[in-house]
């Protein structure tokens, strides 16, 4: 009996799991067709890539001051892009923070921000470009509408994860509005504020390292000319000094903010 | 100075957890409230300073209307209403002098204040409450780094820097191992009797509530079913509060 049940149980279970399984191989497979994605093709292309690689080395260290240049130039597009959009996404965040803001600010504030988020650095960086012309700036603009949107969405699920107790109790002393937010929650939020901060400024680097591409300024700008220059020891300084960059960046970054929560 | 009259608390959607309750307590009582959970204690204090918001009746605070009173005067009065929750409810990351001076929020110039500065007489009262609950060298300390019978100390020295007539705790003892609940409520008999301010706690230990309390007051599902002095509580009214199964 307990046989017969647990029987006819696996095996309604087996065949769904079966069903989905081949589906999602289907699907799999499609993609990998419909994408030209061929192990031989890859197989095959690694002389080239290794020709590529000799031929990149040594790299030209005559092209250092440049590169360092264009990485100062990507540093301050991404720290100043990411300072504006900290400071913008305050009042955004709170408006979309579903324990402070009323339910008709809410609502269309949360949409407006996943519509706007669901838009990469990059493709803003196109449209500054068009709008403001080439150059860092629009590369710091792009920064900042990429960024105040994902920032505003993390500080307002910081903002819904408060605990509610120092509130009330700041609340219960007779404080004002203004004094349980500096004191009751602003405490609470600060320290995960700047630790978000910090992250958006680490990845906002590597995303404006890619923003010289679409002529939107910083070191992105000399890859892509000595590349198209076939100056392959020359694009090769290039990359090595903004992998530094970058890692030097995630290492203090991830640094403070181990000390900050 | 503290009367309660009707009291009807409606939690959303549809929560009656006060049928209308009616209480007078006279200055430098020392009242403990008692009941199971539910049966409307906590809702009774923070209707109190409306930290929960009353759906009838009337609350008045040392001759001051705290229902109907508008923001300016219910923040007047909130400030007269010292308040000890379960939790402590200290802001963890501040220092223990910060968590203090909140105290003093609903007294000090406001923008100032917003900036995290206080004036000077505003920190030595500050430090003078920490003194008095045993904390004086603890100031500089973060909250979050003292012990819970630390913490709720710290957060008795708050509610005394409003410079209060009534202290309201709402089960200062309940998150604290027991042997504590004697200096916890010690602390607060001691503040009753020195500075005659008037106390309600409830308190969810019968034998604690008894021991500090001169008047009880047993609540059982929304309404008040015994009011009067520690020795009237018979083994009935026990019963009448806390149902069969406990007594």
């Amino acid at each position: 009996m307990t046989r017969g049940a647990t029987g006819i149980g696996s095996g309604r279970g087996v065949p769904r799991w079966r069903a989905a399984l081949l589906v999602g191989l289907g699907a799999l497979a499609w993609a990998a067709w419909d994408t030209g994605a061929d192990p031989i093709r890859f197989v095959r292309g690694t002389p080239w890539m290794l020709d590529f690689v000799r031929r990149s080395l040594p790299p030209d260290f005559r092209v250092l001051r440049p590169a360092l240049e264009g990485a100062v130039k990507t540093f301050e597009i991404a720290l100043l892009g990411t300072a504006a959009a900290a400071a913008l996404a305050v009042p955004l965040g709170f408006l979309s923070a579903r324990n402070v803001a009323p339910p008709a600010v809410f609502y269309p504030a949360r949409a407006a921000l996943n519509f706007l988020r669901s838009i990469d650095t990059l493709v803003y960086a196109l449209l500054f470009v068009a709008a403001v012309g080439l150059g860092p700036f629009p590369g710091v603009l792009a920064v900042v509408a990429y960024t105040t949107t994902s920032l505003a969405k993390l500080y307002s699920e910081t903002i819904e994860g408060i605990e509610r107790g120092p509130v009330d109790a700041i609340t219960a002393t007779g404080a004002t509005r203004l004094q349980v937010l500096r004191y009751g929650v602003l405490p609470q939020v600060l320290p995960l504020f700047l630790s978000y901060i910090l992250y958006r400024l680490e990845s906002n680097i590597r995303a404006a390292t890619v923003l010289g591409f679409v002529g939107a300024g910083g070191i992105g700008f000399y890859l892509q000319t000595y590349l198209r220059m076939i100056d392959y020891p020359a694009a090769s300084t290039v990359l090595l000094v903004t992998i530094v960059m970058v890692m030097v960046v995630d290492f203090a970054s991830s640094r403070l903010r181990a000390r900050l929560v | 100075m503290i009367e309660v009259e009707g009291l009807r608390v409606v939690l959303p959607p549809d929560t009656v957890a006060l049928y209308g309750a009616d209480l007078t307590i006279a200055p430098g009582e020392r009242v403990m409230i008692i009941g199971r959970s539910g049966a409307g204690k906590t809702t009774f204090l923070r209707s109190i300073n409306r930290l929960v918001e009353p759906t009838a009746g009337t609350v008045r605070v040392a001759g001051r209307a705290v229902t109907g009173a508008g923001p300016l005067e219910l923040r007047q009065v909130r400030r007269q209403i010292g308040m000890i929750f379960q939790q402590f409810n200290l802001v963890r990351r501040a220092s223990v002098l910060v968590n203090v001076l909140a105290g003093r929020l609903g007294y000090v110039p406001a923008l100032p204040s917003l900036l995290g500065r206080f004036p000077a007489s505003d920190r030595r009262l500050a430090l003078a409450c920490l003194a008095q609950v045993g904390l004086a060298d603890f100031a500089e300390r973060r909250a979050d780094t003292l012990s819970g019978g630390e913490q709720q100390r710290v957060a008795i020295a708050r509610a005394l820097a409003q410079s209060p007539s009534v202290i309201l705790a709402d089960e200062p003892t309940a998150s604290l191992d027991p042997q504590l609940t004697g200096s916890i409520m010690g602390i607060l008999k001691r503040v009753n009797e020195e500075r005659g301010l008037t106390l309600v706690v409830s308190q969810h230990q019968l034998e604690a509530a008894l021991e500090y309390g001169t008047r009880i007051v047993g609540f059982r599902a929304g309404r008040i079913c015994f009011d009067g002095p520690p020795d009237r509580l018979t083994p009935a009214a026990v019963t009448a509060i806390y149902g069969e199964e406990a007594a």
